[in-house]
């Protein structure tokens, strides 16, 4: 061919950039592709985290420039490691970690377990069920309060109308009781797509060859279930719940909108916590302590996270 | 169906996995459904007892999102004389006249600004990166592209601190190149693993071909990876700008009046009388739509995406 | 378990690994548990050991 594709490129391109990176190896392209990415990273991510783990030994405090910097050791960490409150926190969040994942993992996988079943226009329900993940979840924490409000709200309307019980006798998110489990529930609502498409995406990686050997060996279908589905789905679920894990541990945005850490600090959970500190105490030092405890756990988790995905892109 | 197949589940179990799944589905959209059904309502309707599922529509909710009024009273209205527009006449009703642009229309300005700018900024350098770490023998990759990830993962909060203090000093708080940067540093992550997924699936053959057809790296690389590449470059740039088009904490923390996008300002949408709910929901019906659209646009590669492409489905 | 402390002698780094992850398992689950003050202060140092160690071992052979 005369004139294949490839030639009609090589007419295309402007002489002068084609001089200009003409003498450049393989070497220092790599360097002049990977270079703007590195520095862009390290000036805005790593260089404020050292910045945050030197001002962590310090009682530096924004709102005091004037104020004399002393170096106060490992007083920040002792004293945040020490206090009950933020325990507390600590332990809200756990609360809201695990309920979301016990929930989501249930629910996603059920889902997914039963879109794989491929009925007509499952497609078309799967692209719904997935909208609300992609959502700005201020927004749609912010709309919640409006849902979770006594009687108006459309969410107790539907409690009320379910259990017969008396709408504006309970409020979702005023009560302490209640206002843990409305933001599971919000959680919930937002997130379970995410874990029914990976889900979807593991129970879709097994053969039907390995369930047509079970078959010939007379294997129920609930041992097939328990023997084949689970153990090959299990890769994918790890992947969901830590990233969920990850996701919900650093939980800001919806939570801030929806309760506002309240009623009292019963769902203030760390992230909120931590902005308190920070942006309304302005204790910047002891607030930089508390990020690098948060750093630390959540690049633990980022490690095992990645060792997780290794193991899923192998399949 | 023509053959009898073990894994092909029965038409009973396709019914009745079909039926809990739009069950499910019909509920889960139920809250998206109501806020745009809200956007349409009367304030007195919005707040009704019980929630009213049939209603007049209205685009007061629109109109009161993009404006702010003040009540006159009688004789003002007299001297201020008839609505000239239809959305004047809309608020005239409840005794009201517009007394100008609500900060709306400039907050959801700074949110396409600022989603677009970070968005084209990390496409650019995510696919520069990608191919790198894709083609060459780049020392240290695997810790590069770890070290890239775990950018990502870190606690939005956390990383705001020395954020502020930095932006601060450099001048950078509350402007909108301050944010584009933000973005884009958060965002790249996402952008070199994706679009490293996607161009690791392009044949290294055509590359070869091209060089030793006479061509350079880097005309091989624009004109021949890059074209291939259009499909996972344009869902990478969609992702990119749905999470920058969402973000809320760095949002709130480093703007508060310039650059201010819209997810921190809608929650703020107050009426004449407390929170007006229509106003709301027809600030986040404006908001939320496109994402929606994207979504739908996306779905082939939504799961690719909410990975970082260790799922390709 | 005989292999796993095989690998842990001879630096392989899939044993190294899961100690890791199990000293970054430990602390997290340290810092949320609501039994013991104790565990809590102690947490951070844990999930800190676990992730330098981490760090190190992925660079094990495999």
């Amino acid at each position: 061919m005369l004139h294949s594709p490839v030639d009609r490129v090589a007419e295309a391109t402007p002489h002068a950039m084609a001089k200009r990176f003409r003498g450049l190896s393989d070497r220092s392209l790599a360097w002049l592709f990977v270079t703007p990415s590195i520095v862009l990273l390290l000036a805005v991510n790593i260089f404020p985290l050292i910045w945050t783990i030197r001002l962590s030994f310090t009682n530096f405090r924004v709102n005091r420039p004037n104020a004399e910097v002393a170096f106060v050791g490992l007083k920040n960490y002792v004293s945040i490691l020490s206090d009950k409150d933020i325990w507390l926190t600590m332990q809200a969040t756990a609360h809201f970690l695990i309920w979301t994942l016990v929930l989501q993992v249930l629910i996603g996988f059920s889902l997914a377990y039963l879109i794989n079943k491929k009925f007509r226009g499952n497609d078309l329900w799967t692209t719904i069920i997935v909208l609300p993940m992609m959502l700005s979840p201020a927004v749609v924490g912010n709309f919640w309060t409006f849902l979770y409000q006594p009687q108006i709200g459309l969410f107790n309307y539907a409690v009320g109308f379910l259990t017969g019980a008396d709408p504006s006798s309970f409020s979702m998110i005023g009560d302490v009781s209640l206002a843990p489990w409305a933001i599971v529930i919000v959680d919930t609502w937002m997130w379970t797509p995410f874990v029914m498409l990976i889900c979807l995406a593991g129970l879709r990686s097994i053969p039907d060859s390995i369930y047509e050997a079970a078959e010939c060996d007379r294997a129920s279908k609930w041992r097939q279930f328990w023997t084949i589905t689970i153990p090959l789905v299990l890769p994918f679920l790890m992947l969901a719940v830590l990233f969920r894990g990850i996701e919900n541990f650093k939980m800001f945005d919806l939570v801030v909108q929806l309760t506002g850490g309240g009623p009292g600090s019963i769902t203030e959970l760390t992230s909120i916590n931590l902005k308190r500190e920070a942006f309304e105490k302005w204790r910047t030092g002891y607030a930089s302590a508390y990020a690098v405890i948060l750093f630390v756990t959540v690049f633990g988790l980022a490690s095992i996270y990645v060792k997780a995905l290794n193991k899923v892109k192998q399949r | 169906m023509s053959s009898y197949s073990v894994t092909e589940p029965s038409r009973r179990q396709k019914w009745f996995a079909g039926i809990l799944v739009v069950l499910y589905a019909l509920i889960t959209i139920l809250p998206l459904v109501w806020i745009i059904a809200t956007s349409f309502k009367t304030p007195s309707d919005a707040i009704a007892y019980p929630p009213k599922t049939f209603f007049t529509p209205t685009v007061e909710g629109y109109v009161n999102v993009f404006t702010t009024r003040t009540r006159l009273t009688e004789e003002q209205l007299q001297a201020v004389g008839e609505p000239q527009t239809w959305y004047d006449r809309l608020v005239r009703k409840d005794g009201l006249v517009i007394s100008g642009p609500s900060r709306f229309a400039e907050r959801f300005t700074n949110s396409v600004i600022i989603g677009f700018g970070s968005t084209v900024l990390c496409i650019v350098l995510g696919t520069a990166a990608a191919y790198a770490f894709s083609r060459f023998k780049v020392p240290l990759k695997d810790d590069l592209m770890f070290f890239i990830l775990s950018t990502r993962m870190m606690p939005p909060i956390a990383v705001a601190i020395p954020i502020f203090l930095m932006f601060r000093s450099l001048g950078l708080s509350d402007t909108h190149a301050g944010m584009i940067l933000l973005y884009t540093a958060v965002n790249l992550s996402l952008s070199v693993w994706l679009l490293k997924g996607f161009i690791d699936e392009i044949p290294i053959e055509y590359e070869e071909a091209a060089l030793i057809d006479g061509y350079t790296r880097f005309q091989a690389f624009y004109k021949v990876v890059l074209p291939q590449a259009a499909t996972g470059i344009a869902s990478t740039a969609i992702f990119c700008l749905i999470f920058a088009w969402n973000e809320y904490a760095f949002a709130v923390l480093l703007t508060s009046g310039n650059a201010q996008t819209a997810p921190p300002f809608i929650p703020t949408i107050i009426g004449v009388s407390g929170q007006d709910w229509p106003a709301v929901a027809a600030g986040a019906t404006l908001f939320l739509v496109p994402v929606m659209v994207f979504t739908i646009l996306l779905r082939k590669h939504l799961l690719r995406g909410i990975t970082f492409g260790a799922v390709r489905k | 378990m005989t292999r796993f402390f095989d690998g842990l002698l001879h630096f392989r780094r899939g044993a190294w690994e899961m100690l890791a992850s199990v000293l970054i398992a430990a602390g997290v689950f340290m810092l949320m548990q609501p039994f013991a003050l104790v565990l809590y202060s102690w947490s951070f140092l844990v999930t800190l050991l676990g992730t330098v160690t981490f760090i190190i071992v992925s660079h094990f052979p495999e």
